[in-house]
């Protein structure tokens, strides 16, 4: 969710590239409740920050990639979440890559809050917001696929634990109805529909 | 949806970069879907011996493949549509 709302904050401000002030928007909106971000002794303002809960993209959509500075921030954060032992990089090891930076919005913040590498460190780890757990951006994605109502036909596989091409030959024999995205190839199962392959088990009554 | 193989040279690659180029190939792929071109990382093998990465991907095009990999910054030598092969299908 915090990458998805720094491609976000980069595309409201008609960057060309996602680069780190975008990437520290999106943590902090990932974590925020109401627009503030409560973070130690800081409470900051995600609109004096300049997040803009009204505007949307303009069209077309413009297509961004990550900065080399993005990149090597990733990187920092990757480091940080395996020197801690954890298994995959959660928004905390983002926000924790941001405390040596001197550059950009971090800049501000540390001027305006007097924020040290030190207490901003302490206040990421005293983090107990559920946008921030370990692994929080895994379990966000798979969180939403849980609850859509359309899938491709490899998650509905996944969902009934079958191979993909068997999902492929429910299709084709009409066990599963599927649905094409218009003007595209590729197909769309609804999840009710998936439930309609599965048939009750009959126990034997065994003769005595 | 077909399958595509992209192969990376990636000498000195260290775990922790690995797993941030994953990170970023993820949230890259997962924009692009949203945006209405469907493009999925399915996985990636790591030839310690050759320093390369096969990474795997489904989309409906090679040119989907390549954008998702030049948004996330994820170098590459080579992608190809690959024809999936398990032991179930044979």
């Amino acid at each position: 969710m915090a990458t998805s709302f720094a491609i976000f904050a980069a595309k409201q401000s008609g960057a060309e590239e996602v680069a780190p002030d975008h990437i520290l928007l999106g943590c902090l909106r990932a974590i925020s409740r109401f627009g503030i971000v409560t973070l130690g002794p800081w409470s900051l303002d995600l609109e004096a920050l300049g997040v803009d809960w009204v505007r949307g993209v303009d069209t077309p959509r413009p297509k961004v990639a990550y900065s080399q500075q993005a990149v090597q921030l990733f990187d920092r954060a990757a480091r940080i979440a395996r020197s801690a032992g954890s298994v995959g990089v959660g928004v905390n090891h983002l926000l924790a890559a941001f405390a040596t930076e001197e550059t950009g919005l971090m800049k501000r913040l540390k001027m305006a809050h007097g924020i040290t590498s030190a207490s901003w460190r302490a206040a990421i780890a005293a983090i107990d917001t559920p946008g921030a757990n370990d692994s929080r951006i895994d379990e966000m994605e798979s969180s939403k696929k849980e609850t859509r109502q359309y899938l491709t036909p490899e998650e509905a596989a996944e969902m009934l634990g079958v191979h993909v091409q068997t999902m492929r030959a429910y299709i084709r024999g009409g066990r599963v109805p599927a649905f094409r995205l218009a003007g595209e190839r590729s197909i769309r199962l609804r999840r009710s529909d998936l439930e309609k392959v599965l048939e009750p088990f009959e126990v034997e009554e065994k003769e005595e | 949806m077909s399958y595509f193989v992209v192969k990376r040279d990636l000498p000195g690659v260290t775990p922790e970069a690995l797993q941030s180029a994953g990170l970023r190939a993820k949230s890259c792929c997962a924009e692009m879907t949203g945006e209405g071109q469907p493009v999925r990382w399915v996985r990636s093998f790591y030839l310690p011996e050759k320093a390369q990465t096969h990474c795997y991907f489904e989309a409906a095009s090679q040119s989907a493949v390549e954008e998702a990999n030049k948004r996330a910054r994820i170098p590459f030598t080579e992608i190809a549509e690959v024809i999936e092969m398990t032991p179930d299908m044979v």
